[in-house]
């Protein structure tokens, strides 16, 4: 049980004593746990992937550090939890209660009260505190329970929550920004390496019948079905994803129907001459062609043109765009692992090449992408918080670090404004890039000598 | 080596043209009009018939001068409900309603039909001369509906209309006598929405423009460096860019010059002190300014430092231009001055990377054989370094050097914006801001070209410094 609280709070620990600080690797070490031992020299990285956790636990707790509501209450003789209930509410599973319905959450007389931390949302403006009062200045407050820590804006929101509440959405941004690059950079970037420019042959007919009907394809999935994208959009995530997952599905149903359909055109002699895709090229002018449009200058032209901004469009900008790092990366691994033996193996073995691809290829040269990724997400949460210092593609009503910072630009004898967004951004920046580092490091085989 | 520079300016071909399609593609679903923002008029509800006329007049007269009245491509991918002739509706909105009306009912015919009703109902409004106060307001009242009509796909939406405007028609006897253009238009909604083709939206067609389209005529005027006009200022492209390109200029060149000559000599030095205590920490100062964000340090610094409510070091952002007419000293001086605060925002971030990448690449190098031998061979240690070791460790930062220029225009954007600098980066956002198409075409294309020049020439030094390459021969 120990152990396991250990290992949840440090994978990377020290557990295996027997080995010296300088010993090669152990014959019987598995790579991973190689790589751990690696990683945990450097004391820096080992330190900055514990501020991440600490961030990822603020990020995940924020709704408890802070909140308007309170945690638990008694209130008229029942008792509440009104932050669990309001999860309830938002994913359309229960109502409020009628005594709770359009109330302001602070001016209720509880019988007793369990309020998060800071018992702000970033949302809360409050009246008594406007004009960014300083943290340590004269504040009109209750008690010292209802102190603004970090004082607050220009609207009197309280900057601690804001802090908090942009913990979230700044490590949202880097996931999710990074999950899409990662599946658009792996994919592209191991057909790329794989297939190289003369691996991948199709005959004629495949090419041709498969080309029109993936046109087709996405005519149907999305042009056709561009309206109902559009408006679902505005009802709500979800619908949209799924909406856009049913888009999808219609475009590879009828990519599919086109390769049966391309079946018996093969027996002609013309059309069944198999021909080369030259996949690494078109992957590497994909590439060169985003290199040559300076990043934050393509993300922000993209997000001026949305009409309703969202800082979800703004982490699917920010993914779609910066694949090519990944890319890149995974690229140059299957350059090197396609010519390995288990691949030449599973080869004889006739397995299918997506089988070879994805089973045998592409996790056999993840490491390289993982340091991509550490990095990426430093850079999508700087992107993020430039775009929103910018105040472009990101909302007024969304409060994150970069707008904070920007806030500080219009009120600026508020120093607390520019420093703690500041020095989060910059710390969240830092560790992640030194996690990054203490990879880079760990992977790399040249220091293992 | 010519033959392959020729080689690779033929590959920026396709390249640049994917790059102008990107653009294109990014602008024309812009939303917003230009010609109404060059315009600047509002058009109210009051009004003459013949002022209308006039205000359309003049918008489609711009709308030519802009070339916006012509097909944007060389073709179109759409679906059977729309007809190849859409574009030639001058207004925007319109052209969205329309669209979504024709693919809500999928005959493009009737919708042709209903929006030419409402036109109709709107002149005859607009020709309506009221006699008395209250059809006056009743007139004032049924322009507004009938200009929502032009927004409004909805079937709620527009119902919802049609009865407010019936309304006003039930209140108002005296405007019996444009009953009929009125009835006309329900009719026509009514014909819309009972004769639905709802598969023509599943059917592609390929509409075929030629080349009088907007592309074209952009992409071509293009290469003989028309770059067209402003919207914002009505001025040619090519001066607004140059009044702002020197700006820029004379900051990126010397932030990079800056970099590259500081960032080199600490690269090489903490590498070959590598584990030393000063090199250690100075490893770490290099590390933390890589992450430090500019805009940050460049908003602490202009709040702190350039005389607002704290120190008064540095004059104060957008503070006026230096007369043209000062002495050559005082400009020289002045222009410094001014610029150390935004070099400084500049520079700290890449001479951090740029001294990063040569620790790495140094590092990478003096632990080969041959540097032993250099130092078994007696020679002293700044031969070793400096000609042994220095140059092959110089492949990083020249791959770096394709990037220069993107990241200067990048790092342009923001650090202009804090210092309210005149530049290209400030140029950018103001366009964007104000959807200036043909501002924000020349930046991308321009920086672009920049960027392919940057790997080529990123390329032909790799062959100077690596003699093991070479373009000549076979690879």
């Amino acid at each position: 049980m120990k152990n396991i609280f250990r290992y949840i709070l440090n994978p990377f620990s020290r557990r295996d004593k027997g080995l010296g600080e300088y010993g090669a690797a152990r014959k019987d070490e598995s790579f991973w746990a190689n790589t751990k031992r690696q990683f945990r020299k450097n004391k820096l990285a080992v330190w900055s992937l514990r501020f991440i956790y600490v961030l990822v636990f603020i990020a995940l707790f924020a709704d408890f550090l802070a909140n308007e509501k309170p945690i638990a209450c008694g209130y008229k003789g029942s008792t509440y939890f009104p932050v669990f209930r309001s999860y309830a509410v938002d994913l359309g599973l229960a109502n409020w209660q009628s005594d709770f319905q359009n109330i302001e959450w602070s001016e209720l007389e509880y019988d007793w009260v369990i309020y998060p931390p800071v018992p702000y949302l970033p949302k809360n403006q409050d009246e008594k505190n406007i004009h960014s009062v300083s943290p340590f200045g004269d504040q009109d407050i209750k008690s010292n329970f209802w102190r603004h820590w970090m004082g607050t804006d220009e609207i009197g929101r309280d900057v601690l929550s804001a802090m908090i509440h942009g913990t979230r959405i700044a490590l949202l941004v880097g996931v999710v920004s990074m999950s899409i690059s990662a599946l658009i950079g792996i994919i592209l970037g191991a057909m790329a390496g794989y297939f190289g420019d003369t691996r991948l042959k199709a005959s004629r007919a495949t090419v041709i019948v498969g080309g029109i009907f993936l046109l087709l394809g996405i005519f149907w999935g999305f042009g056709s079905r561009s309206y109902i994208l559009r408006d679902s959009f505005a009802i709500s995530l979800v619908s949209f994803l799924w909406e856009f997952l049913l888009s999808t599905l219609i475009m590879i149903a009828v990519f599919l129907a086109g390769r049966l359909a391309a079946k018996p055109l093969k027996r002609i002699p013309w059309f069944g001459y198999r021909i080369n895709i030259p996949v690494d090229i078109m992957v590497s002018r994909l590439i060169e062609i985003k290199l040559s449009i300076p990043t934050l200058f393509l993300i922000i032209s993209i997000s001026a043109i949305v009409e309703k901004p969202s800082i979800y469009i703004v982490m699917v900008i920010i993914g779609v765009i910066s694949w090519t790092g990944i890319a890149r990366f995974i690229r140059a691994e299957l350059l090197k692992v396609r010519n390995l033996e288990f691949i030449e193996a599973a080869n004889a073995l006739g397995f299918p090449e997506w089988r070879i691809i994805f089973k045998h290829a592409i996790p056999n040269s993840l490491s390289p992408v993982l340091i991509a990724v550490a990095f990426g997400i430093a850079s999508a949460i700087l992107i993020e918080s430039t775009l929103s210092f910018l105040g472009i593609g990101v909302p007024a009503e969304t409060l994150t670090w970069g707008s904070l910072l920007s806030a500080a630009r219009q009120s600026p004898t508020a120093w607390w404004l520019a420093i703690f967004p500041g020095l989060a951004i910059f710390l969240t920046v830092t560790v992640f890039n030194l996690a990054g580092e203490g990879l880079t490091d760990a992977l790399d085989p040249r220091l293992k000598k | 080596m010519l033959k392959y520079i020729f080689k690779r300016i033929l590959i920026f071909i396709p390249t640049l043209i994917a790059v102008s399609l990107l653009t294109f593609v990014i602008s024309t679903n812009a939303p917003g009009d230009p010609v109404e923002s060059m315009l600047n008029k509002n058009q109210g509800g009051e009004g003459q018939a013949s002022q209308k006329l006039a205000t359309e007049k003049a918008y489609n007269d711009l709308r030519h001068q802009l070339g916006l009245d012509l097909p944007i491509f060389y073709f179109s991918f759409t679906n059977a409900t729309l007809t190849d002739t859409l574009y030639k509706i001058s207004k925007g909105n319109h052209r969205n309603t329309l669209e979504r009306l024709a693919y809500q009912y999928g005959n493009w015919k009737d919708v042709a039909a209903y929006y030419k009703a409402i036109r109709n109902f709107e002149m005859e409004l607009y020709y309506y001369i009221p006699r008395d106060e209250k059809t006056k307001a009743a007139i004032a009242k049924a322009k507004d509906y009938t200009a929502q009509l032009y927004d409004k796909y909805s079937d709620s939406d527009i119902t919802f209309v049609f009865s407010n405007l019936d309304y006003i028609f039930t209140s108002t006897p005296a405007l019996k006598d444009i009953n009929g253009p009125y009835n006309a238009l329900k009719r026509n909604y009514d014909d819309l929405i009972h004769k639905q083709n709802i598969l023509n939206r599943y059917i592609p067609v390929i509409h075929w423009y030629g080349f009088n389209n907007q592309y074209h005529n952009w992409i071509t005027k293009f290469l003989v460096f028309d770059f067209g006009m402003s919207y914002q200022d009505k001025r040619p492209v090519k001066s607004v860019l140059m009044d702002a390109l020197p700006n820029t200029l004379w900051l990126s060149v010397f932030s990079i010059i800056l970099a590259y000559a500081l960032a080199i000599p600490i690269g090489v030095r903490s590498a070959i002190h590598k584990g030393k205590m000063r090199e250690r920490v100075t490893t770490s100062v290099l590390f933390m300014l890589y992450s430090l964000p500019n805009f940050w340090i460049g908003t602490m610094l202009v709040i702190y430092l350039c005389c607002g409510d704290y120190l008064c070091w540095f004059p104060a952002p957008g503070s006026d231009p230096i007369p043209d007419d000062a002495p050559f000293s005082y400009k020289f001086t002045e222009t410094i001055y001014r610029s150390i605060l935004p070099l400084f925002c500049w520079t700290y971030a890449s001479l951090a990377f740029i001294s990063r990448q040569m620790r790495g690449g140094m590092l990478g190098v003096i632990g080969q054989d041959y540097i032993r031998t250099a130092r078994a061979k007696g020679l002293d240690e700044k031969t070793v370094v400096w000609k042994h070791a220095f140059r092959n460790s110089l492949l990083p930062i020249i791959t770096l050097f394709a990037n220069v220029f993107p990241y200067a225009i990048s790092g342009s954007i923001i650090i202009e914006y804090i210092f309210q600098i005149p530049g290209m980066g400030k140029l950018t956002i103001e366009a964007i801001y104000a959807r200036n198409y043909p501002v924000i075409f020349t930046t991308m294309m321009f920086t672009a070209t920049l960027t392919m020049i940057g790997a080529l020439v990123a390329d032909i030094l790799y062959a100077a410094v690596d003699p093991r390459i070479s373009f000549s021969g076979k690879k």
